[in-house]
């Protein structure tokens, strides 16, 4: 199967989207019968392009990271430009994947819906939504805290590869938690009180000698 | 109330948001009320690029240099922020959500647990209402404007505040208007 992924991270290449993609085609490609193109949304002046390159595939798949409770605007361009050049009929097959800051799937469940219907309105078959929380922080990790993650998505990848579907446990095993359970606030709440939760900011305001201003009120009427 | 409209309809010959902005605009001051109205197609409004200095390097600042800052004055003083679009391919312009995101220096980088969710810490005291102004259009249907209400309730919730309502410019501007005092 020839498969078209679209990056819709304004971070392009130096996103969370770009590494958990990295290992989902890693996982794809084991299938020597496959092959993967892709795409970055990040620049408008490329959405014409891929929309084309979009009509003409046969399954496609689109990550983003959620941007204030949805898809972030260049994604939503894209989608634009898709709504004005696409003729009538049929289209891929259309899949995706929405990570996300905040640990929890709710997050992301309204985007969902959104999905559902988008691909509804495309007539395209829906392949549905992998979502996965807590991503933000991966590139500051050591390898230990992320290899499970990235275990994860070369096996969604490469049962991709050979079913064209989604593996609907691996899908469920990375959404992980709806909501925070009582330990888990628990945890958070004990984690707060000592400053854990705060480290990766703090750890970045200092570097950046801004600590002593993380309070600010510039807009303050 | 001070009243801050952000119209982000892309199309200025697709007259009926318009319209609909113009007359409410016209009724709230007849009224007394405050009411600036940004029209956003004719702002320079760029993407945000997920660098995060406005957390970590000039916090409550984004490094971009465009007409946001005009956008931020206006809405921390705002009690109440109408966002106005017209439903394309279900759901706000690429337009009004690129500037929704670019609110993120309005909020402050540390979690907190909110109604048994994580979230963000306020960095302001105090945040305007918001309402949404939607253009059905012909290519959109109730279920569109549901999906996107919903993620506008979830913004809100996210923005430190409310969604107090969702209405349509196919309804009576008086509607608007009731809804409005209501928030
Ligand atoms: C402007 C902006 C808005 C965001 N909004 C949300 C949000 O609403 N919920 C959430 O969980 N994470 C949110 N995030 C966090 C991103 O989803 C997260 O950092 C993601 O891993 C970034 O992926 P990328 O590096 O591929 O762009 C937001 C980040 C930015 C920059």
């Amino acid at each position: 199967m020839r498969l078209l992924l679209l990056n819709g991270s304004p971070r392009g290449t130096a996103g969370n989207t770009a590494i958990l993609l990295k290992h989902f085609t890693e996982g794809f490609l084991a299938n020597n019968n496959n092959s993967a193109e892709t795409g970055y949304l990040k620049r408008a002046i490329d959405h014409r392009k891929l929309a084309e390159k979009f009509t003409g595939a046969s399954a496609v798949i689109i990550a983003f990271p959620l941007y204030a409770d949805s898809m972030p605007g260049i994604v939503k361009d894209f989608i634009e430009t898709l709504g004005r050049v696409r003729g009538k009929g049929p289209s891929p097959k259309i899949g995706f994947i929405v990570q996300s800051g905040f640990p929890e799937a709710v997050h992301s469940r309204y985007v969902e819906k959104y999905l559902e219907k988008l691909a509804r309105r495309l007539d395209a078959p829906y392949l549905g939504t992998v979502i996965r929380g807590g991503v933000e922080g991966i590139q500051a990790m050591p390898p230990f805290m992320t290899r499970r993650l990235f275990m994860a998505f070369r096996s969604l990848g490469r049962h991709f590869g050979v079913t064209k579907e989604f593996h609907p446990i691996i899908v469920k095993k990375l959404a992980a938690k709806e909501r925070l359970s009582m330990v888990k606030k628990a945890v958070f709440r004990a984690c707060q009180s000592i400053g854990l939760t705060n480290m990766y900011w703090n750890m970045m305001l200092k570097k950046n000698g801004a600590f002593e201003r993380r309070f600010d009120r510039p807009y303050q009427p | 109330m001070n009243i801050v409209i952000l119209n982000g309809n892309p199309d200025p010959n697709a007259r009926e948001l318009e319209r609909y902005i113009d007359a409410l605009t016209a009724e709230l001051a007849a009224k007394g009320h405050e009411v600036n109205a940004h029209t956003l197609r004719d702002m320079n409004i760029r993407s945000c690029t997920g660098c995060w200095s406005c957390w970590v390097k000039t916090p409550g600042m984004c490094a971009q240099h465009d007409d946001m800052p005009v956008v931020y004055t206006s809405v921390m003083a705002a009690d109440l922020v109408l966002f106005a679009s017209p439903i394309i391919m279900g759901f706000v312009s690429a337009l009004l959500k690129r500037a929704n995101e670019r609110f993120i220096p309005l909020i402050h980088p540390y979690l907190v647990i909110d109604r048994g969710e994580c979230h963000h810490l306020k960095r302001y005291t105090r945040y305007p209402e918001l309402g949404l102004i939607l253009h059905k259009g012909a290519d959109a249907d109730d279920e569109d404007i549901k999906i996107t209400s919903d993620i506008y309730a979830r913004i809100a919730l996210n923005f430190k505040t409310t969604l107090r309502f969702s209405i349509q410019t196919s309804q009576p501007i008086q509607e608007a208007l009731h809804a409005i005092a209501a928030a």
